[in-house]
């Protein structure tokens, strides 16, 4: 037996990612999102279909339809990779992977791959839904592909993100459960409060990953940067849309930030306990 | 100078609030053989070996497997480890096979081998079916196909954390001879509470209380050391323990242990031994005469004791 032949960080980077994406899309979570995705937004679809709520063009339409992209997001990402990290370090799932002859950074951007591919998988479930809704009332000549490819991507992005920012959270907690749940309260109602409270002040929410992620919806039709409100009871409200390349620079800083964060926490992080 | 070795230079761990879970611990095991980690709970044999494998950090000192330090060069280090440290568990939707499988991946099998590797494995350990949900198996089974995937690609450096843990007496008989077979060309590290495991597998010993290694020997000097000084008889007829009291000095405290058993003190040479025997032969038919207790639970009580009454002490 070839002893000394361990494999090359990259082919095990490989057998990571191939073998933790079978562990994300066995598990009951992805199969519930991917019928969640499925059903709300067929039924979304086929009430605007059926009480024709079709926007002004195809471009229109899409705007509306991917309006819950930071929401959709948000969900799958918290849901995907919310214990990613914790999951090692609460279970005894640590015990088998850690002491394996591979650098945990490997193990991790294995599992980070492989997470972005399951909630890239839904999200492109959501993507071709919204394109049958389009292409079912303009035709599919009349959908504009190059900003669809421009919003997949950047819809990646903020999968890349999302789960970037779930992967740290997780480093914090030894319980799967409650990394989720807190994953999934810190990104969808933290930010969504922030936002809200921001609206009454002149601050735009730049730092907001819920802002970043729409995005991939303003593609499809330039809305104005801010929009103010005349005063309600004194109060001003400050509506923010982020320019496209703004929002692609907020996701990307999570990406990077979170994720190398992440890769140091795992690390160095021990098994205690 | 052998390439499979375990070593500890100083290893320290110290966690919250300064205490030690491990204190300047320094051994060196080369070549093949098994060696018996033996202490009570939170005597630090767990922390050690994590120690060893990389998922703990020392506070001072080093560890080395096959002469690579597992800190600075983990990857490295653990190329030709296999380990089970506390209870490892699978992903739970792997099914047995897969998650052997990808052990031997991240070891550098090809896939035209591993096939055949975990068959040879599934024939030494009795594995639950190969397509089984790990999720879905007891901890018996999960715990042999941690010890599959920890063999798998044949690694020469074993490192278990009780490895029978979990396990009914029929399993720990598998394992047992697994390992009994294993350590005459691997070098295998493994902690237990049961003694009668370790005498049974372990060529040496280390014991450990309070994060101190108290000795390591070989078994055969511990068992010269600590001579067990108590056998057990067993009568075909019910006897007066006054009688046995008297066949004269060389018996000491005597204890009824059932209706025809009694264990008798004695001061542990052979001569002594002999002395008893011959006298008890006398008194009634003897069914059966031998040690009280395996050498090393005698040795680890009695360094056990040993190390509170030092603790006593010092405090």
């Amino acid at each position: 037996m070839d002893r000394a032949l361990l494999p090359t960080d990259f082919a095990q980077w490989v057998t990571a990612v191939r073998r933790q994406l079978r562990f994300y899309v066995r598990t009951w979570r992805f199969v519930g999102l991917l019928l969640f995705i499925l059903i709300v937004d067929i039924a979304v679809t086929a009430v605007g279909l059926y009480y024709g709520m079709k926007g002004t063009s195809a471009s229109d339409y899409l705007y509306g339809a991917l309006g819950a992209m930071p929401t959709l997001g948000v969900i799958v990402g918290a849901f995907i990779g919310g214990d990613a990290i914790a999951m090692d370090f609460g279970s005894g799932t640590g015990y088998f992977m850690l002491v394996l002859p591979v650098r945990r950074t490997v193990l991790l951007l294995g599992r980070y791959a492989a997470a972005f591919l399951a909630a890239f998988a839904l999200l492109l479930v959501f993507y071709t839904v919204s394109l049958f809704g389009a292409g079912w009332f303009y035709g599919l000549g009349a959908i504009p592909w190059v900003e669809v490819v421009e919003s997949v991507g950047l819809a990646a992005l903020f999968a890349l993100a999302v789960l970037a920012t779930a992967f740290l959270f997780s480093a914090f907690f030894r319980s799967p459960a409650i990394s989720m749940v807190v994953t999934i309260l810190v990104l969808f109602l933290a930010f969504d409060i922030i936002d809200g409270v921001l609206a009454i002040t002149s601050v735009e929410p730049w730092f907001s990953l819920l802002y970043a992620g729409e995005a991939p919806a303003l593609v499809f039709e330039s809305q104005p940067h801010l929009t103010i409100s005349p005063p309600i009871s004194g109060v001003t409200i400050h509506s923010w849309n982020p320019y496209v390349w703004e929002g692609a620079v907020i996701m990307l800083g999570y990406f990077v930030i979170a994720l190398v964060l992440s890769v140091v926490l795992y690390h160095y992080k021990e098994l205690k306990g | 100078m052998s390439d499979t070795s375990i070593e500890a230079h100083g290893l320290t761990k110290n966690f919250a609030r300064g205490r030690s879970a491990l204190l300047d611990a320094t051994f060196r095991y080369e070549g093949s053989g098994a060696i018996g980690y033996l202490g009570p709970n939170g005597a630090g044999k767990t922390t050690t070996l994590k120690l060893l494998t990389g998922l703990l950090r020392p506070t001072h000192g080093s560890a080395l497997v096959n002469g690579v330090d597992v800190i600075q060069h983990r990857k490295q280090a653990l190329a030709d480890v296999g380990a089970i440290i506390e209870s490892p568990e699978p992903y739970p939707s792997q099914t047995v096979a897969e998650a052997i499988a990808m052990v031997a991946e991240f070891r550098g099998g090809r896939s035209s081998d591993i096939g055949r590797e975990i068959d040879e494995l599934n024939a030494k350990l009795d594995l639950p079916p190969l397509n089984a949900r790990c999720g879905r198996l007891s901890k018996g089974q999960r715990q042999r196909v941690s010890i599959a995937a920890s063999l798998i690609r044949d690694p020469r450096v074993v490192i278990l954390d009780e490895p029978t843990s979990g396990l009914d007496p029929k399993e720990r008989i598998l394992i047992r001879n697994l390992l009994n077979d294993l350590k005459k060309d691997h070098l295998i590290l493994m902690s237990s509470h049961l003694m009668q495991e370790v005498t049974e597998i372990c060529d040496q010993v280390i014991f450990i209380s309070e994060g101190k290694i108290l000795l390591r020997d070989t078994v055969e000097n511990v068992a010269a050391r600590f001579r067990t000084r108590a056998v057990e008889v067993e009568f075909a007829t019910p006897l007066l323990l006054d009688r046995i009291k008297a066949l004269g000095p060389m018996v000491g405290d005597v204890t009824v242990v059932g209706e025809r058993r009694f264990r008798i003190g004695f001061d542990g040479s052979t001569s002594a031994r002999a002395e008893i025997l011959k006298g008890l032969v006398g008194l009634a038919p003897v069914l059966s005469y031998q040690s009280a207790t395996l050498v090393l639970e005698d040795a680890y009580l009695a360094l056990m004791q040993g190390d509170s009454q030092n603790q006593s002490l010092a405090a």
